[in-house]
């Protein structure tokens, strides 16, 4: 449902930080992407978001047949693709609930069904906040205003919840948690997950992929995938790091 | 002496005179000589002015709307009272003069003039008791008058608090002024001011806060959202009497630019003669943010959308540290439309 052919990309000055990623994601599997920092993992979400900070060199993604990389940004969220970035940004004076309410009318205006009404809204979020443990304060405060970096990913995750995307790319969602956050995270992730759709996750460790059984694991490194395994490889790493591997 | 001879004096507003660096003044039209685009209204002769002298006024602004004869309403609001008032003058030219007793709790919403001139001024006298706590705020809608003023003399006793409060989104020139004396040991002042302008507008600012009694604080806070080839400037001055120790004033001014024509000038002005102050000023000029918009996008929201959704906020906050009174939820409601 995923492909990404050849994606090169590189940032203002001129430096490609992608040289050419393959990465192929059907319905109902879980990717795992590795790699020591600096690869260009976080890089590659943003590209495939349509972040301006990157230009596309070449190559192509396409979500369901249809080219990601020739949409806008917010078409590429309605179309059903889903990116939750390493550092969500702050947005104090917008406030969590109304701006997800605006999300889920534009994704619902953008597929031609009427808008969600303010109760009936409510009650699904609240049902979201349940599964993700979230209390009452998440709704009052500005999108991740003030929030510690485990409250801001499991308010990526509520935001995952409520837009039920077709493919999740979670960049080191796991990073920052508890244990308790990281179960509760894990099992939201697991919960949205279906037959039909698909997560990728970015992470440097195995404990998130203790709870989410990955498909496949991948190994990026220098802006290239450069080996990819069953869940086995993500274990090997944990135990003997990158150097091993040969480019 | 009277307004009339005092403009005569002083002479009609100039780029070169300090209060007035900003403002496109060749737009005022002379409003000593023939009536012009400027109305004289024949009404009766002002007995309230007679006794009032404007020998040390420098302001135009403020002197104008007694100049055209302007009837002056006096309110008092007796001590300890609890008032909630709204103000609207009925003329082109308005002259409030507001006594408040000690102790007094006020909330005063100013409603716009009615009528639809060239030219409209208007000028507040405010006296504020001892201990009193006082919000005067305005967020009318956006009106197309060519020209504006509104004045505002303040004078604060002991422990007095005012926040003055306002949303400008007039659409053609206009300048709010303001002379804030505070006079008593404790008194506070709060400004806040949310310019949303676009096409031609220009709305401009000056405020002269006078710290005279130790203790006291002043905040400023004005913040604008320009687009078109709108125009605001502000320019405040704070003054820190000698004797004053323990003051505190603060000046923000944050302008966000929506188009390349937008502009603001902004001008601090801090005398202090004292060192035992705590004085700070700051201003800074930007676009939307653009990790912000990323966000909001990347979620699915058309860009527009996002773009008012941070206008918004950005608007709401400047209101955001009030009290909970009418004047806020006034404000924000505004602003939620
Ligand atoms: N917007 C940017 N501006 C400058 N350099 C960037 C930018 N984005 C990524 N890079 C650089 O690209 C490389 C890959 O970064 P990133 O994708 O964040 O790696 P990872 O997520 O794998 O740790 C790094 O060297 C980083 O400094
Ligand atoms: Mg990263």
């Amino acid at each position: 449902m995923l492909s990404i052919k050849d994606l090169k990309a590189s940032i203002e000055d001129g430096t490609q930080i992608l040289k050419g990623i393959n990465l192929e994601v059907k319905p109902g599997e879980v990717h795992a992407i590795m790699g020591p920092n600096g690869s260009g993992k976080s890089t590659l979400s943003k590209v495939i978001a349509g972040h301006p900070a990157y230009k596309v060199d070449g190559g192509s993604v396409e979500l369901d047949g249809k080219n990601l990389l020739e949409m806008e940004i917010n078409e590429r969220a309605n179309s059903g693709l889903f990116i939750s970035t390493q550092y969500p940004t702050e947005i104090p004076g917008v406030n969590n609930v109304e701006f997800l309410k605006m999300a889920l009318n534009s994704k619902r205006a953008y597929l031609g069904l009427p808008e969600i009404g303010d109760e009936e809204f409510k009650k699904f979020c609240e049902e979201k906040m349940q599964l993700l443990e979230m209390d009452e304060r998440y709704r009052e405060r500005g999108v991740n205003d003030g929030m510690s970096g485990g409250e801001k990913k499991r308010n990526e995750i509520l935001q995952m919840a409520i837009l039920d995307p077709k493919v999740s790319f979670l960049d080191e969602t796991d990073s920052g948690l508890d244990i308790d956050a990281l179960r509760i995270v894990a099992n939201g992730i697991n919960h949205i997950m279906s037959p039909e759709k698909a997560v990728i996750l970015v992470t440097h460790y195995q404990r998130l992929l203790d709870y989410i059984k990955p498909t496949y694991v991948h190994v990026l490194r220098h802006g290239k995938i450069i080996l990819s395994g069953g869940p086995e490889l993500a274990l090997k790493l944990e135990e003997q790091g990158y150097d091993w591997i040969e480019e | 002496m009277d307004a009339v001879t005092r403009i005569q004096q002083i002479g009609m507003p100039r780029r070169n005179n300090e209060l007035w660096t900003f403002f496109p003044v060749a737009k005022i039209p002379n409003v000593l000589s023939a009536d012009g685009d400027c109305r004289v209204a024949n009404a009766p002769r002002n007995d309230k002015q007679e006794s009032l002298d404007f020998s040390k006024e420098n302001d135009f602004a403020a002197l104008l709307p007694l100049a055209k004869n302007a009837r002056t309403m006096v309110k008092a609001i007796p001590e300890g009272a609890n008032e909630m008032a709204m103000l609207k003058c009925n003329d082109d030219f308005g002259h409030t003069v507001l006594d408040i007793g000690k102790g007094a709790h006020v909330s005063l919403e100013i409603l716009d003039n009615k009528v639809q001139h060239e030219i409209v001024a208007e000028r507040f006298d405010i006296s504020v008791g001892e201990g009193a706590d006082v919000e005067i705020f305005f967020a009318n809608p956006a009106s197309a008058l060519p020209l504006r003023f509104r004045h505002f003399r303040i004078t604060q006793a002991a422990n007095s608090t005012v926040r003055f409060s306002n949303i400008l989104t007039d659409s053609g020139i206009g300048r709010i002024s303001m002379d804030c004396d505070l006079n008593g040991e404790g008194a506070s002042f709060d400004y806040r001011s949310l310019s949303i302008l676009d096409n031609t507008a220009s709305m401009h600012q000056r405020l002269t806060i006078r710290h005279n009694a130790p203790n006291t604080v002043s905040t400023q806070l004005a913040r604008n959202l320009l687009s078109g080839s709108a125009y605001a400037s502000y320019d405040g001055m704070v003054i820190v009497g000698e004797k004053c120790t323990k003051v505190n004033s603060g000046q923000l001014v944050n302008t966000i630019l929506l188009s390349e024509n937008a502009s603001v000038s902004v001008k601090p002005v801090l005398k202090i003669y004292h060192d035992d102050v705590e004085c700070t000023h700051g201003n800074t000029v930007g676009e939307l943010d653009a990790e912000q918009m990323f966000y909001l996008v990347s979620r699915g929201i058309p860009k527009e959308a996002a773009k008012k959704m941070l206008m918004a906020s950005f608007a709401k906050e400047t209101f955001y540290p009030l009290p909970e009174t009418p004047a806020k939820k006034r404000l924000l409601q505004t602003l939620s439309v």
